[in-house]
């Protein structure tokens, strides 16, 4: 957010009290990032405290030391390295995958007339309506069949299919918005299909399909039902659905809340920096994705 | 450009002529996405119709037996009957709740207030995270014997005993709730805000010079200008809520008992644990004719609020 954008045209004053009116603005701000941001936060000081200082009555909301000992020990026994290769590449492959592909439908979708466009490009956005649970059965039965069950590529192409709508929706979005006198120009100046697509398109729509790739890798990183249902194999099982098998610590009698802190800190702080990162162009993302059908 | 012969559906411009090499280069560009795009949706939303007919399991091949299925859900099945209503209750709750508080905040993060970024970036945090981490770590927050969230209330006085968060079948509903709307309000305050952002401040200076005050404007000209966004939310929330699955696993498992049980954790239960695939499948057609409802109610809505705003 740059400075200039807060410091110029404040509302027109509407209370006499408007310090006041500020004041619970801003009270008002602090209580709801509080709620929003504090069982995150009590995530991360459960997983530096031991499970004896985690029991003990009264609870602590700041720990009283700091106790890094769970992560190696989690990272060791949860197998954390090669899950998080894994997560990797099932969510990056399937993100990858679908924003090609919806990309390419897309640039059609915007620049081509052809017999079936509206009856495609509605069935494309109308299975966003398909609930994942309805498709989930007869997926699982015919990955029986032709033995795509346990198989990365099987849960790639699930994701990618399930990307596909909302790359689609996106980049076609993005195109639309590039002026079709460009593409005359450049028709003039010899482009054929690819020639448009790859001098005027892309450039512009670059931007568009990164934050698609974010989008999809996020939702492929957080996806757990079909992975939990397609894959058995540890070798293949993403982290979210490891969070299901952590290991029992010291005490077997007693859920090792620390240790799943500790998981839930190692799946989510990949995805913070890349938060960090786009966040702005994240938020635009959504809301391209939905506002702007 | 063509002269000759124009092909058939290309009726704007004549362009493209069939199966000439850039026709054919349109179809190759658009049916990788279409035919996989179906191969996941409509055609296994097919087959779990037809399944839903038939009493496969895992040991029986499967016979057509009708309406069967529906018939013994509807009338004999008590779970699913509690749980269908449970589904719609959860639903009708936790979107309301995500649209009232996605839209105060909303609001509120429209008020130029300093720290944007920084606001921003801390609503994502529960989008960003996996439902079903969501559910893990709330979990460890409603831990009855000495989590924390009852020892605050104690200490604050707010209660007297320990709130069976999760062991409570009526509590632990309510629990189920909250956790959802905390995850997903922010998403909700997101598209607010982008709809609040684009909205027309000729409108809105206007009515100030009219003598409206705050309150006034806020209702009788933001709302009515916001109605298709809340439209779009209410129908994506709506639709995702409904077939909550992972949270709840993560939470309650859908205990106590069958307290939180929603549909899709009822058709998990029937499809992939007892693998009872004719059954399990005539409850998804249940959720998938609750979701359509949902979906075609709210889009109804949103296509009419947008020609009357367009006349």
């Amino acid at each position: 957010m740059s400075a200039q954008v807060t410091q110029r045209a404040r509302p027109v004053p509407f209370l006499t009290g408007e310090r006041l009116l500020r004041l619970l603005q801003y009270a008002l701000l602090l209580v709801t990032l509080v709620l929003l941001l504090f069982p995150i936060y009590y995530m991360f000081a459960t997983s530096v405290m031991t499970l004896d200082e985690f029991l003990r009555v009264p609870p602590r909301i700041v720990p009283g030391s700091i106790n890094f000992d769970n992560y190696p020990f989690m990272i060791r026994r949860w197998d954390y390295v090669p899950g998080l290769i894994n997560t990797i590449m099932i969510a990056g492959l399937s993100a990858l995958g679908a924003t090609l592909l919806g990309g390419m439908a897309a640039y059609s979708f915007s620049r081509a007339t052809f017999a079936g466009k509206a009856l495609m490009y509605s069935l494309l956005v109308a299975s966003i309506a398909v609930p994942a649970m309805v498709t989930l059965g007869p997926i699982f039965i015919t990955y029986f069949d032709i033995g795509l069950l346990d198989t990365r590529h099987g849960i790639i192409l699930v994701y990618l299919a399930g990307g596909l709508p909302l790359a689609v929706l996106v980049l076609f979005t993005y195109y639309n918005s590039v002026p079709r006198e460009l593409d005359d120009a450049a028709a003039i100046d010899g482009c054929g299909w690819f020639g448009t697509l790859f001098r005027v398109i892309l450039p512009i729509a670059l931007p568009g399909a990164f934050v698609t790739f974010l989008l999809l890798l996020i939702a492929g990183w957080n996806e757990f039902l079909f992975a939990f249902v397609l894959t058995v194999g540890p070798e293949i099982r993403v982290l979210t659905l490891r969070l299901l098998e952590v290991p029992s610590g010291t005490n077997i009698m007693q859920v090792p809340y620390d240790l799943y802190a500790v998981g839930g800190v190692l799946v989510l702080l990949p995805l913070v920096p890349l938060l960090f990162r786009v966040q702005k162009q994240l938020v635009t993302g959504i809301t391209f994705g939905a506002v702007k059908e | 450009m063509t002269t000759s012969t124009a092909a058939p559906g290309a009726r704007e411009h004549g362009r493209p002529r069939l199966l000439t090499g850039r026709y054919a280069i349109i179809y190759l560009f658009v049916l990788p996405a279409f035919v996989l795009r179906m191969l996941y949706s409509f055609i296994p939303l097919v087959q779990t119709v037809w399944l839903s007919l038939t009493n496969r399991s895992l040991v029986n091949p499967g016979a057509f037996v009708g309406l069967q299925n529906y018939q013994f859900a509807l009338t004999r099945d008590k779970t699913l009957i509690n749980s269908l209503g449970y589904t719609i209750a959860y639903t009708a709750a936790s979107t309301i709740l995500e649209t009232v508080l996605g839209l105060g905040i909303a609001v509120l993060m429209m008020q130029r207030l300093r720290g944007r970024g920084f606001s921003n970036f801390v609503m994502l945090l529960p989008w960003v995270m996996a439902p079903l981490l969501a559910g893990v770590v709330w979990r460890v927050l409603y831990w009855e014997q000495s989590g924390l969230l009852n020892f605050m209330l104690l200490e604050a006085g707010l209660v007297d005993e320990l709130v069976r968060w999760l062991s409570d079948p009526a509590m632990a509903r309510v629990s189920v709730i909250v956790l959802t709307v905390w995850k997903n309000v922010s998403w909700v305050a997101l598209i607010f805000m982008a709809a609040l952002g684009s909205l027309s401040k000729e409108v809105l200076e206007a009515a100030a010079v009219d003598g409206a005050n705050a309150l006034q404007r806020f209702w009788y000209v933001t709302l009515p200008l916001l109605r298709p966004s809340i439209y779009l939310v209410l129908m994506l929330r709506g639709m995702a809520e409904v077939q909550t699955f992972e949270q709840i696993l993560g939470l309650t498992q859908g205990g106590p008992g069958n307290a939180t049980r929603t549909l899709a954790l009822y058709s998990y239960q029937r499809f992939f644990v007892e693998l009872r695939y004719g059954y399990g499948s005539a409850i998804n057609v249940l959720l998938l004719l609750l979701t359509v409802a949902i979906g075609g109610v709210f889009a109804w809505l949103l296509y009419r609020s947008g020609t009357r705003v367009a006349r």
